[in-house]
């Protein structure tokens, strides 16, 4: 499973040219895909920055000025009053109580609840169809560019995931579907998924699927990642997006 | 001496740690001190990318802000405060640099875009610490390799105004680039 990741000689590669500035285009790109979705390539960064950290040393000092200060307040606080970005509240029904609920897992079958699942779904369309518009949609592309699943999350807060014809989970294995907030920062479990069926994404640690997130599944062994990152192949990554 | 010497080192990583974790919490006196402490060196090296005092002023500012935004996704387990904050810093700067103001750049190189360097990168290299393995494994680099990989993490030059400033097709820098830095990370394990 390599396809969302390159090979490690061409990932390291990757990374020191990205850290001395060479990489442009569809190869810079890709960098900063990975940068943000696939804990190797972030440890093969930080190798290859701690390497050359020692010439930021050598450059020499220009006095920073009081007014370069006050520009950066002035960018600081038009930064706090632009619109915030639209958020999607966190869904806090019984029903994804009982989906986030281990034990439930733990005595449930999954078709079992799968067919929980499907009779939630149905449940919420009948009950208001507008709160099943997506407002936020994530595409989720192979290494090559093909769409292999799609996020979907919704108005009142519900966020899923629908594989494509794409969507293949290597045997013995499940896929765990990660939001990341942000450049920098640690990739959310928000769902494991073991059959190429839809799943209801656990938004219990995040505030709702917001644009410009970025939605990564790896592979992982059955149930998830033992370490709450991920530990195996990222094969799927995709920007979220507003709905129009 | 003592006092001057405290005053002169820079701060201890844990205390850019420690100012990037107040960041966070929205203390706008702990990004003060982060820039106190950084800025003057963090414009020194936008200003070897870009050439220029304003483009290098925009980087830095930029840059603060957003640490300001992202304080809270900085990781201490995955590398130190201060190869975080650079990192940021040069990559704005290098957006800048082969972005927005491409074209604008361009007007201040000589026509064969051979404009001269400020200072030969090998003098760099020259003010990187002789016990460290960066100098060690720099200078076992064929010269003219070196002087590319510096040219590029230094002062920013493309693989294409390597190429050109070196008189080397393409390819030639392009693997000479890749053999480098693979020399670089053996030497450097």
């Amino acid at each position: 499973m390599s396809a969302g990741s390159p090979a490690p000689a061409d990932r390291d590669r990757l990374a020191a040219e990205h850290v001395i500035g060479l990489l442009e285009g569809d190869e810079r790109r890709e960098a900063e895909r990975l940068a943000e979705t696939d804990p190797g390539f972030q440890s093969a960064l930080a190798a290859w920055q701690a390497r050359f950290a020692e010439l930021d040393d050598t450059a020499a000092p220009i006095p920073a000025s009081g007014a370069l200060w006050s520009r950066i307040e002035a960018g600081l606080d038009a930064e706090r009053t632009a619109p915030a970005p639209l958020i999607v509240p966190s869904p806090a029904s019984a029903f994804t109580a009982l989906w986030r609920s281990l034990s439930f897992w733990r005595t449930a079958g999954l078709a079992g609840a799968f067919a929980t699942l499907l009779l939630g779904f149905g449940v919420g369309l009948l009950a208001n169809r507008a709160a099943r518009e997506p407002v936020v949609i994530a595409v989720l592309l192979t290494g090559q560019n093909q769409p292999a699943a799609v996020v979907n999350a919704f108005a009142d807060g519900r966020a899923e995931l629908t594989p494509l014809a794409g969507f293949q989970i290597p045997a013995g294995r499940a896929l765990e579907v990660w939001a990341i907030p942000g450049p920098n920062q640690n990739p959310i479990s928000v769902g494991v998924v073991s059959e190429a069926r839809s799943l209801a994404l656990d938004l219990a640690r995040l505030p709702g699927i917001r644009p410009d997130h970025t939605i990564a599944i790896s592979v992982e062994p059955p149930g998830g990642s033992p370490t709450g990152l991920p530990t195996g192949d990222v094969i799927l990554t995709g920007r979220a997006t507003t709905a129009l | 001496m003592q006092g001057a010497l405290g005053k002169l080192t820079s701060p201890a990583a844990t205390d850019l740690n420690d100012a990037l974790r107040r960041v966070a919490q929205g203390d706008r006196a702990a990004l003060r001190a982060v820039y106190d402490a950084e800025a003057s060196r963090m414009l020194g090296v936008a200003a070897r990318l870009l050439r220029r005092r304003a483009l290098a002023e925009e980087a830095v500012h930029d840059t603060f802000v957003q640490v300001w935004q992202k304080a809270a996704g900085f990781d201490p387990a995955r590398g130190g405060a201060r190869a975080w904050l650079y990192a940021i810093l040069r990559n704005r700067a290098l957006n800048i640099l082969r972005g927005e103001n491409r074209t604008d750049l361009v007007e201040d190189f000589e026509p064969m875009g051979l404009e001269a360097p400020e200072e030969d990168p090998e003098a760099a290299v020259l003010r990187l610490s002789d016990t460290g393995a960066l100098k060690r494994c720099l200078e076992r680099l064929e010269p003219v390799r070196r002087k590319a990989v510096l040219l590029a993490y230094v002062e920013g030059l493309s693989h294409g105004e390597l190429a050109g400033r070196l008189g080397v097709p393409l390819g030639t820098m392009k693997s000479w680039i890749r053999r480098s830095l693979i020399a670089l990370k053996e030497c450097m394990a």
